[in-house]
């Protein structure tokens, strides 16, 4: 754990003392040999738990792909944003890089904590970076609502699980997730416990997010740079995921009932969420409400508590965190040439960007689960289990499969096809840092598609 | 709707490109021995005292270096060199090298391993006429169950 760690913070003398030339440069070699080491993460000869490196950091086959994940972004966050922020004054691009890689530091002690304590103390300490980035650097009026928005929802549901945290310290007297695995299942009758079931879960759902309270991400999607749009859908959206999925060890009879209503929530905003998209004009609002139908497979993957739900939430999150990533790279790749995200002001890219027509055609077919790729893997086996749970849900899970299919093709034509607009003509040709980009989002994909057993969990 | 867009569909069907630009899209560039493709400023001109948001004039970075590569728009030398290294620290080194480790690391979560066991059991137990699994993972004898009367 510290041989990235350490390197990782690292980062931060070689932001401040790099030439101004060279920073870019340095930053991005560093980061992407960090990414390297972290590949030694996904060596697991065991067959169960935790690869404790202390007492208080340590992986498992759950964190481990979304540390990689997250260790793999930072780079690509990097990449992403040298042509945006290069006009404004080296300190500000040096605080601008500071910012993505404590975010980097924060994410890999949240992912590798084994404490409930320090995993959430973690969690709450990535919203500042966020919030500075979406207030201080996205480009419109509307990016300040959007950091009170992303702020205060997140609040929201994270204080009741700081009290549920603290109850739970009180009782059993430690919050390491290694000892907590053991101990024994509560019975919990009263109402008070199943507001503390409640309190334990909301602050997860919040950040998934759960369709009744998604508000926050749309507009903090939309607003931030290209960087913070791809942290945020990418990893910060999975911190949920992998909370849920922590918590749910300690919080199991209560469950099966309790669980009910944020179930069929979830599968409700798929459908309602994929209709949404289908009525977007606004390039990165639609990739952002398909972050949320995802996501609400995920929740409903893992709520309903089974093998093959982990397992498909797991290789779901990590499938999504790299497409949605790459369309929000190509979203911006059309934003810097056209400066407006509204979708029929850059369509017919096809005839102006070939290349690049690929990228978004692959890109698009990922999102909408094309076979072989992961994605598909992910929402089958979430699909699946969740047949296991109730045969109904296959109405709403397959009219879901149906509308994203439907409205990842709509934005490839949108985008790509169709005549395009004589004041897209002159636009400035793609360069090769953003084809470099688009490949190593893609490139990663592809390769799972050979060794999917990485993102299997411990379930499987 | 439809009906507007099926009185419409003729005419809009029939625009064409030339007819939007105002001529047809051929290079314009001079006959010229050395084979130039035109380069994207060729298609719209450009008027110099346009200033982007950016502060910069609108004038494509390709105009100053024609092997922008997209990293550093002043110094052509620092470009040229972020992008061999982004290249060659992203995919010769991460994706090359970390994918062929990744492809050698040994039995992941000892699944190939349990699938072996397994397969040894079984032949092992079919030999010697044992069942292949007991019924009860636990053994009866051993659970304590509180007697039905007290609750």
């Amino acid at each position: 754990m510290l041989k990235v760690l350490i390197p990782t913070i690292m980062l931060f003398p070689t932001i401040w003392l790099s030439s101004p030339k060279w920073l870019w440069t340095e930053t991005t070699a560093h980061s992407l040999l960090i990414a390297l080491v972290s590949l030694t993460w996904l060596k697991w000869t065991s067959e169960t738990g935790w690869a404790v490196s202390n007492m208080y950091l340590a992986t498992d086959p759950l964190s481990t792909p979304l540390l990689v994940l997250t260790c793999w972004l930072l780079p690509l966050m990097i990449l992403a944003s040298q042509n945006h922020i290069n006009p404004e004054p080296i300190s500000r691009q040096r605080l601008y890089i500071t910012l993505l890689a404590s975010l980097q530091t924060f994410l890999i002690m949240a992912f590798g904590a084994t404490e409930m304590i320090m995993f959430y103390i973690m969690f709450e300490a990535t919203l500042i970076p966020t919030l500075i980035i979406i207030t201080r650097w996205g480009n419109q009026t509307e990016r300040l609502n959007a950091g009170t928005y992303f702020l205060f929802y997140t609040l929201a549901g994270s204080l009741p699980l700081l009290v549920a945290l603290l109850l739970l310290q009180q009782s059993t007297g430690t919050l390491s997730m290694l000892i907590l695995q053991y101990s024994q299942p509560c019975t919990l009758q009263s109402w008070g416990h199943k507001i503390w079931w409640a309190g334990c879960l909301i602050a997860f759902l919040v950040k998934m997010p759960l369709y009744g309270v998604h508000l926050w991400l749309p507009k903090a999607h939309v607003e931030p740079p290209v960087a913070g749009s791809m942290v945020l859908a990418a990893v910060l959206l999975k911190l949920g995921g992998c909370g849920m999925i922590r918590m749910m060890v300690m919080l199991d009879p209560l469950s099966k009932e309790l669980a009910y209503p944020f179930i069929i929530l979830a599968l409700w905003g798929i459908i309602m969420t994929g209709s949404i998209c289908l009525r977007q004009a606004d390039l990165k609002s639609l990739i952002a409400y398909s972050s949320v139908s995802h996501m609400a497979l995920v929740a409903g993957g893992i709520l309903v508590q089974t093998p093959w739900g982990f397992t498909g939430a797991i290789i779901l999150m990590i499938a999504h965190g790299l497409v949605s990533s790459a369309l929000f790279c190509l979203a911006n790749t059309a934003y810097e040439r056209t400066h407006s995200r509204t979708m029929i002001l850059a369509r017919g890219l096809q005839m102006i960007f070939p290349l690049t027509a690929v990228w978004w055609f692959v890109a698009n077919l990922s999102n909408l689960a094309l076979p072989p790729l992961p994605n598909l893997m992910g929402e089958l086996m979430i699909i699946t289990t969740m047949f296991n749970w109730s045969p109904w849900t296959i109405t709403l899970t397959g009219t879901g499969t149906l509308i994203t299919a439907g409205y990842s093709l709509y934005l490839f034509l949108m985008s790509q096809r169709g005549p395009a607009p004589s004041h897209i003509m002159g636009l400035s040709p793609f360069h090769t840092r953003e084809h470099l980009l688009m490949v190593m989002h893609l490139v990663p994909v592809l390769l799972l598609i050979t060794k999917p057993e990485l993102m299997w969990g411990w379930c499987h | 709707m439809t009906s507007r867009l099926s009185r419409m569909w003729p005419i809009l069907a029939r625009v064409r490109l030339s007819s939007v630009l105002g001529s047809r899209c051929v290079s314009q560039t001079p006959k010229s021995n050395a084979s130039g493709a035109a380069t994207a400023s060729d298609l719209q001109p450009v008027s110099p005292a346009a200033q982007d948001i950016h502060g910069h004039a609108e004038v494509s970075p390709f105009e100053k270096n024609p092997d922008f590569h997209g990293f550093h728009h002043q110094d052509s030398f620092v470009d040229e060199w972020n992008m061999r290294l982004a290249f060659f620290f992203g995919i010769s080194v991460a994706i090359v090298i970390g994918g062929t480790f990744i492809h050698y690391l040994p039995d992941h979560g000892m699944r190939q391993w349990a699938r072996r066991e397994a397969e040894r059991l079984i032949k092992q137990r079919e030999a010697y006429g044992l069942p292949l699994m007991t019924e009860n993972y636990y053994d009866p004898s051993k659970i304590i169950l509180p007697s039905s009367g007290e609750e």
